[in-house]
């Protein structure tokens, strides 16, 4: 039930290496907000700085208004849940949820009624007696997150939540996040560095690379208009394919030529160029491996290296005649059994793409060319 | 010496390889004492380095500072107080003047008189009424140089209370410059059980080490530059003074009156090495294959074997060395087993009496050691055996190793670099370790040839306990046994250096977190 | 024989060999673990038989007495040994509760907090560690002396000799704490609670094993030292702890008459620490396998 803002937040360690640069970020209130970056990017020190766990070197961090820099982070007025859950192993799951309203000195009587009440929502009432040690993977981190939801608190901050359990499970407790934030009605930050996370569960992403922010934007942004090669590479699965060729202009007609071939760009992403008056030359052109489609003759003549069958598509390895490594994903639907079964390490596929899914980056700056 | 790369050193034979692996650390030697040294110097240039930005700062603060501030250099707490912050502000104040109140009663008439270490010694004066001689005392050296050192230590604290006192004042007029309150002494005394808690966990700890440990170290550094002993004990004999490096050039000079000094020094030194060596690595192996045998499958009973050894920790250990010297004693129940057996037809004497019986003695406290040490050994390699992954063994056991190569590719590496550390305490330690040989042996038989040193030095005497004898024996050297326990100090100090700097497993706390 | 027989007899032979190989070196490690527990035990016999041997002089040259009896435990009742006893005794239980308490708060904070002086901190004791500590000896009774507190006062003297600087000996415990995640901390606090809060309601529970060990070796200690103990009390009767007044009786001039009186006093002494040892052996196997793997 609170904005978070975070003016030129800094973080230095003593040794002078700096984990986060200048982070700069309106969270509004009642915002999903999720950090996502590869490990070490910074993303965890952030929100730890938000926390309190962490000092801040430089910048402000405002809660709801008010600069919490200098607050102790019991009075932030913040919940927190830990990657490894962080549940107190001595006490039993009763006392780890009652633990901060028992600080509170609140009446036991209400204690029990906002515990009980917890646990109902979460499915652990028949284990509000046993030790964490008790408790499976995914039952643990119900408690962690019971503990941060009685707090009622303004922010609700969660840490790699679910990078300790397996994907089943992930994908449960994935979707009970979810409906765990329609129910509580506050403020999330989020890290993660599964981008699916990330894409499933955020109103906006945060992208993180090396203590800078790469980009700021709702998942459907992010993915459709990647500011730069490395956002473009992190988000989607399998990754999107980078080739290296050049851009041709002919009047406000735009070309591609990758593998020798020449591909007009085509719909809104041709209009763009041409409104924006891009010059020709060199670039990364990004195609991720759902636009590349199978063709009969012409296009791009490949090489099969390896065929991952993922059960409603395939996952085709490729290699040009440059050695150019390409990522292809084909529905299987629309194959017949005799493509499948000729589909071996070896076999000669050519590939094509259409002119209006690419994506264009200048090779210096590695920055979307349709973006500032 | 010639460095090979990693693609060189592959292609070694087994021989050459291990040849360069004891030659690298050879080699690493004067390098980890170099960098020792380095670091050492480091610290002292930064710390006179940063002593000059503090100026630096003061000074800065006093030009910038606004009346407040400015008076407060003269009056601690003086900004405190005039910024709201009485409880802060009163304790400085009281600080100071308690400070000023000491130095004008007593810590000025000590540190004058610390040059000299008093000028008045015990001295006879005539007594007109009983018409005799009686001795007068006049100055207290020990007094003197002691309440020296505290006032000492007591300028230094005011100089930094001084600093904070400073800093505060500038610290608080940039908060109220940015508009924020400044904390108040509610605030601060809630601090001390949150934000500032590890002072509060800290004070009564830190003063005990400071007063018990840190203030007699540096009097008994200081005691090495002067002739206190049981003759100039400075007061009731007379007083004692400032000598310099007199004492030293007396035990480390091979010539003159000092030869006996340095060569006892340099024998006692050595059997303190070879023990040490000996005490841990006889422990330390042994201890390890008990454990291994204890821990062994099939093995019955293995709480029984434990307890047996544990036994020997539980029970006190004066106790059972002192039982244990008497067994062994030229008339003790060992003797007289031997005896009865008809194996021995005299009396051995294990703890021997004169010079030619050096080896046995030594050879005996080591093996009592071992005695002793073991049951610590084999906790503590249990504890690490049961801790190695199982999936090693398992991986060995299918790459064809067999018993003993498990143990010396797995086991032994493993457990060396876990105890590493343990290892050089463990070392250190036995260096000093006065309960076994003293309540053993007590450092007999004598060396006759050392006799002229103090405190009757003997064959199994390690430095702890020859220090310990001239600081009880007569003549009571106290300041030779200040000069042999700053010597100590420089032997374990240089061997852990070389060892911190060589062992791979000590480097870093963190790693084990 | 068919192949395959014969190949299925050579692997049961190898695997009897194995077996038999295993069992000759159970058998030896088995005599070997006997020999050590004698070797192990019988100075513990001896002292223990010998309490109740009536024959007054040291050396006899045998250990099961010929004459039996309380004799020496009733000496032990009317000499100074009481004294001695109750004298360690208090030392004892001073010590382990004050320096219990110093330990815990020195090894809590190098463990969890990140001050600006800690690593100089933990790197200065580190080097006065390395000074022989009886150098500290000198002064430390020149100024016990003066106040008061050695001789026949040496009971609080000593206490405070013990329990001043054991700030130092925070390595085993900090270890420990080491080793309980810091995310229960974060956690904690994030819940709502302060430093002091987290170290009573979260670590000190979780910590009970090495609290135990502290409390173990700090009670311990002060029944076996002997160097401190023999200069501060300056073996004067009244002053004296166990070891020293033992020792004393051991020396040449005395050890005629009171071997016998060692023994039992032995034996009383080191019946109730090593029972209470032996109850508790399993936190200090902890605490001293834990503090010599964190080094």
């Amino acid at each position: 039930m609170a904005s978070v803002k975070l003016t030129k937040v800094k973080k230095i360690y003593d040794n002078k290496v700096v984990a986060v640069h200048d982070f700069d970020l309106d969270i509004k209130d009642k915002e999903f907000v999720v950090f996502v970056g590869p490990s070490g990017c910074g993303k965890s020190t952030t929100l730890r700085m938000i926390a309190g766990l962490e000092e801040i070197s430089e910048g402000t961090v405002e809660i709801d208004g008010v600069v919490v820099n200098d607050l102790q982070p019991k009075d932030r007025n913040i919940a927190m849940v830990f990657q490894n859950y962080a549940l107190y192993p001595h006490m039993t799951v009763y006392d780890n949820i009652a633990f901060s309203l028992r600080l509170q000195k609140m009446p036991e009587d209400l204690i029990y009624e906002k515990v009980t009440k917890a646990a109902e929502i979460l499915g652990i009432t028949e284990y509000l007696m046993r030790k964490p040690r008790a408790l499976s993977g995914g039952q643990r981190q119900r408690v962690a997150i019971g503990r941060a939801m009685v707090r009622e608190s303004k922010v609700f901050l969660m840490d790699e939540p679910l990078s300790n359990l397996d994907a089943k499970l992930r994908n449960q407790m994935r979707a009970e996040i979810i409906l765990l934030r329609q129910k509580l009605n506050t403020t999330f930050i989020y890290v993660t560095h599964d981008q699916t996370e990330a894409m499933t569960l955020a109103d906006r992403i945060v992208i993180m690379k090396d203590g800078f922010i790469m980009q700021v934007g709702t998942p459907a942004e992010c993915f459709d208009m990647p500011a730069n090669l490395f956002v473009a590479e992190f988000i989607g699965a399998p990754k999107m394919n980078i080739i290296k060729c050049e851009l041709l202009r002919e009047g406000d007609k735009y070309y591609v030529n990758p593998f020798g071939t020449k591909i007009e760009v085509t719909g809104e992403k041709g209009r763009e160029l041409a409104s924006r008056n891009v010059r020709a030359g060199k670039i990364l052109l990004g195609v991720r491996p759902e636009h590349i489609t199978l063709t009969q003759q012409g296009g791009i003549p490949t090489r099969l290296e390896v065929n991952e069958m993922m059960g409603s598509e395939l996952h085709l390895h490729v290699y040009t005649e440059d050695e150019t490594r390409l990522i292809v994903r084909v529905p299987t639907i629309g194959l017949t059994n005799e493509q499948r079964k000729s589909m071996v390490y070896g076999s000669a596929l050519n590939i094509t793409f259409e002119g209006k899914v690419m994506h264009f980056f200048d090779p210096e700056t590695e920055k979307n060319l349709l973006l500032d | 010496m010639k460095r090979y790369t990693d693609m060189e050193y592959l292609r070694l034979s087994k021989g050459r390889k291990l040849l360069y692996k004891i030659a690298a650390f050879f080699c690493a030697i004067p390098r980890a004492l170099k960098n020792g040294a380095l670091g050492i110097v480091r610290a002292i240039v930064n710390f006179f380095k940063s002593i000059g930005l503090e100026f630096a700062d003061i000074f800065n603060t006093f030009v910038n500072g606004d009346w407040k501030t400015k008076l407060s250099y003269l009056f601690m707490g003086f900004g405190n107080i005039a910024r709201g912050q009485i409880l802060r502000g009163l304790l400085f104040l009281l600080f100071e003047g308690v400070f000023i109140f000491y130095m004008i009663f007593a810590g000025a008439k000590w540190l004058s008189m610390l040059p000299s270490l008093g000028k008045v010694g015990p001295h006879e004066v005539y007594n007109a009424v009983l018409d005799t001689h009686t001795t007068e005392y006049g100055d207290n050296s020990f007094k003197i140089l002691l309440y020296g050192v505290l006032t000492l230590f007591f300028i230094v604290a005011f100089l930094y209370t001084w600093r904070v006192n400073v800093r505060q004042n500038k610290i608080a007029e940039q908060i109220l410059k940015s508009g924020k309150p400044l904390k108040s002494g509610k605030d601060d005394l809630r601090a001390l059980v949150d934000d500032n808690f590890h002072k509060t966990l800290l004070a009564l700890p830190m003063t005990g080490i400071l007063i018990f440990t840190v203030m007699p170290i540096v009097f008994m550094i200081l005691v090495a530059f002067t002739n206190y002993s049981g003759s100039n004990d400075g007061y009731f004999n007379a007083l004692f003074t400032w000598v310099g490096l007199e004492n030293f050039n007396t035990v480390l000079s091979w010539n003159g009156s000092g030869g006996v000094y340095s060569a006892t020094f340099g024998e006692v030194l050595t059997w303190t090495l070879i023990w040490a060596f000996f005490a841990t690595f006889t422990n330390y192996f042994l201890g390890m294959f008990v454990a291994m045998m204890i821990n062994k499958k099939g093995i019955c009973l293995k709480k029984v074997w434990r307890t047996i050894l544990v036994l020997t920790i539980a029970i006190p250990q004066f106790i059972s060395l002192l039982y244990v010297s008497k067994m062994f004693d030229k008339n003790g129940i060992v003797n007289g087993l031997l005896m009865d057996l008809g194996l021995i037809s005299q009396n051995i004497d294990f703890w021997g009496s004169t010079a030619h019986d050096a080896l046995l003695p030594r050879v005996m406290v080591i093996i009592i050691n071992i005695w002793i040490g073991i049951p610590y050994l084999m906790l503590i390699a249990t504890g690490i055996l049961l801790n190695i992954p199982a999936d090693l063994y398992e991986s060995a056991k299918i790459d064809g190793a067999s018993g003993w190569k498990q143990f010396s590719k797995i086991t032994l590496p493993y457990m060396l670099f876990i105890t590493g550390p343990y290892l050089l305490t463990s070392f250190t330690g036995n260096m000093n370790n006065f309960n076994v040989i003293y309540l053993l042996t007590g450092g007999n038989p004598i060396n006759n040839a050392a006799s002229s040193a103090a405190g009757s030095v003997g064959y199994t005497d390690l430095l702890i306990t020859w220090l310990f004898k001239i600081t009880t024996t007569t003549g009571t050297k106290y300041y030779m046994a200040s000069v042999i326990g700053i010597l100590v100090f420089i032997v374990v100090a240089i061997i852990s250096l070389v060892v911190y700097n060589v062992l791979p497993s000590i480097k870093n706390e963190e790693d084990f977190q | 024989m068919k192949k395959q027989e014969m190949e299925a007899q050579a692997a049961i032979k190898q695997h009897m060999g194995l077996k038999a190989s295993a069992r000759i070196s159970n058998t030896v490690i088995y005599v070997i673990l006997v020999l050590m527990s004698i070797i192990w035990l019988i100075p513990f016999i001896c002292i223990v038989l010998q309490s109740f041997r009536t024959e007054s002089t040291w050396s006899v040259g045998y250990i099961l007495p010929k004459q039996w009896g309380f004799q020496n435990y009733v000496d032990l009742w009317n000499s100074n040994f009481k004294r001695w006893y109750l004298n360690t005794f208090i030392i004892a239980l001073i010590v382990a509760a004050i320096q219990t308490i110093i330990v815990l708060c020195m090894s809590y904070t190098l463990s969890r907090f990140r001050f600006k002086l800690r690593k100089s901190l933990m790197k200065f004791m580190l080097i006065l560690g390395m000074f022989p500590g009886m150098l500290t000896m000198i002064i430390l009774y020149r100024v016990l002396k003066d106040l008061g507190l050695t001789e026949s006062h040496a009971v609080p003297g000593l206490v405070l000799v013990y329990v001043a600087s054991s700030g130092m000996g925070y390595y085993v415990s900090k270890g420990f704490f080491d080793t309980i995640p810091k995310s229960l901390d974060e956690a904690a606090r994030v819940d709502g609670a302060t430093r002091a809060q987290v170290l009573y309601k979260i670590i000190l529970p979780l910590a009970k094993p090495i609290v135990i060990y502290t409390i173990l070796t700090a009670f311990m200690a002060p029944w076996g030292d002997f160097v401190f103990a023999k200069y501060v009390s300056f073996e004067d009767p009244v002053g004296m702890n166990v070891a020293v007044g033992l020792w004393k009786w051991l020396t040449p001039d005395m050890i005629n008459q009171r071997y016998t009186m060692f023994c039992a006093g032995g034996v009383i002494v080191a019946v109730p620490v090593a029972v209470l040892f032996m109850c508790l052996q399993k936190y200090y196997v902890e605490g001293v396998t834990g503090g010599a793997v964190k080094g």
